[in-house]
Formats: C-alpha cells, sequence, structure tokens
C-alpha cells in the first residue's frame, strides 16, 4: 500500500488518488451525517458538502458543465428549496422527539447488505482500470446531443418541469378563507 | 489518461446509495426521508457521469441521463416539499410513521 503511494507519487500520478480519497470521504461523511443528525437542519445544511463533492467527481471526470449544473440546482436550489420547507414546519424540533422509526436495526441491516452486496458483485466484474483523455468539446457534444438526437426527452422533461412547478403552487398555497371554513364544517360534521 | 479504476467510482457510489437508502428506511421526519431519495439520485448521476467517461466518452448518453435525473429530482423536490407542507397544515406533524389517514 505505502510502496504503491511511492511509486504513484514518483510517477507523479499521486494526485489523482489522493483528490479521489479526499472526494469520496468528502461525499460519503457528509451524507452519513445528514441520515444521522438528530437536527433536520443540520441534515439539510450537510447535505451541501456531499452534493459539493459529488460536483467534484464530475469535474474529475471531465463532465464539467455536470459540475456547474449541480451546484446551480442542487446546491442552490434543491437545498434552498429543503431548508424552507424546514423551517415552515419545523414544530416537532424538540429534542425528546424519536429520529428513528421502529425498524432502524432492519434498516442498517438492509442498507449494509445492500451496500455490501453491490460493492462485491461490482468488484468480480473486470472494470477498465483507467481510460483515455476524453473526445474535446465535451460541453458542446452534450449540447449537440441534447438538441439533436435526445430533443424529445429535453422537452418531456421540460414539460413534466412545468407541471411540477403550476402542480406545486397550486399544492402548497394556503388555504383560501372560504375553503378553509368549509374544511372547519367537515371536521364538525 | 486517468488512473483511477472505474471500480473505485462504482464503489462510492454503491455506498452513497445504501447510505440513502438508509435514511429512507429508518427517518421518520419526511423531510430526512426526502434528503436520503437525494442521496440515491446523486449516487445514480455518479454511476451515469464514471461509465459514460470510461466508455470513451464519445456517445453524450449518459451525460443526457444525469441531466434529465437532475431536472426530475428538482422537479420531485418541489412536489414533495408542497405536498409535506400541506401535510403539515393537517396533521400538525411531518413523522411519516404518525400520517397514516388516506383521507383527514
Amino acid at each position: 500500500m505505502i510502496g504503491d503511494l511511492w511509486r504513484q507519487f514518483l510517477a507523479g500520478t499521486f494526485w489523482e488518488p489522493l483528490t479521489f480519497a479526499l472526494l469520496a470521504a468528502g461525499v460519503l461523511g457528509p451524507a452519513l451525517v445528514v441520515v444521522f443528525s438528530r437536527n433536520i437542519v443540520h441534515s439539510a445544511l450537510w447535505l451541501l458538502p456531499c452534493l459539493i463533492s459529488v460536483a467534484g467527481f464530475f469535474v474529475m471526470l471531465d463532465a464539467e458543465l455536470l459540475a456547474g449544473i449541480q451546484l446551480l440546482v442542487y446546491c442552490g436550489g434543491i437545498v434552498v428549496l429543503i431548508l424552507f420547507a424546514v423551517m415552515l414546519t419545523y414544530g416537532v424540533g424538540d429534542p425528546d422527539t424519536r429520529v428513528y422509526n421502529q425498524q432502524l436495526w432492519w434498516g442498517l441491516l438492509a442498507a449494509a447488505v445492500f451496500g455490501v452486496l453491490v460493492s462485491v458483485l461490482v468488484g468480480m466484474q473486470g472494470w477498465p482500470r483507467g481510460a483515455e483523455p476524453a473526445a474535446p468539446d465535451v460541453t458542446g457534444r452534450l449540447a449537440d446531443a441534447l438538441l439533436g438526437q435526445y430533443v424529445f426527452a429535453f422537452e418531456v422533461a421540460s414539460v413534466v418541469l412545468l407541471v411540477a412547478m403550476v402542480g406545486a403552487l397550486v399544492v402548497a398555497r394556503a388555504p383560501s378563507a372560504g375553503a378553509a371554513a368549509a374544511d372547519e364544517g367537515e371536521a364538525n360534521e | 489518461m486517468t488512473a483511477t479504476p472505474l471500480h473505485a467510482y462504482l464503489v462510492v457510489s454503491a455506498a452513497l446509495f445504501a447510505i440513502g437508502l438508509l435514511g429512507v428506511l429508518v427517518r421518520r421526519n419526511a423531510i430526512a426521508v426526502l434528503l436520503g431519495i437525494e442521496l440515491m439520485l446523486n449516487a445514480a448521476n455518479i454511476n451515469f457521469v464514471a461509465f459514460w467517461r470510461y466508455h470513451g466518452g464519445v456517445n453524450m448518453e449518459g451525460q443526457v441521463f444525469a441531466v434529465i435525473v437532475m431536472t426530475l429530482a428538482a422537479a420531485e423536490a418541489a412536489i414533495a416539499l408542497a405536498i409535506i407542507l400541506n401535510v403539515y397544515r393537517r396533521f400538525k406533524t411531518v413523522n411519516v410513521d404518525q400520517i397514516n389517514l388516506m383521507k383527514g
């Protein structure tokens, strides 16, 4: 192990495994905090380093545009949205509230079995040990694919986004006075 | 030339997916369950991009998939949080094991 590292250092290929290890720790450590933190605000905030490390993986994999989208959409959009929802529903934040349901041990068992099984099965295949440099102009070719061969999927995704946006507005809007009164009446019956 | 084996990315992604699955299975707060789902979607995205990169990086299907997964993740988060808000108004709780009525 140490000898391997030293040889990589001499060959100048030391930084890539080191970066990979740091990013892997940056993905998995915060992810564990997200799942195990007692405070839901901490959970939502610890999602940020995890998502930023995933963007780092995308950069390592020559997908710079995806890394940018990851930062904008996930870190800038989804995390903020989740924090808003947390603050609107944080009435249950007293420390005595149970964080886990009754299936904690079964859940741990299932997740551990899944992770170990997939890692072992994946390790049994002969995957490439490395990759040639990616063909140039990745972003341009992604644009060509999105607006050329896959334009239908692209358009369907935009329609889904529009429907989701309108739907979220309709579902989340505060009930009007009339509807609230009708609900009250229904509850009193 | 990159020297990291594809295997390494797949194992990290499997571990991230397992952590997200754990969050979905054991947390009581509906928002924490949503956080677990986001972790699993990110694990899938790492796999898509890694396979794209290690299979020549010429055909762009892997990245197209990842872009669409991110779009749908955004839509899913918006809808799920709207539903959670509504549930909170009705039940005054977001703990999924206390919400057991189909009709409030």
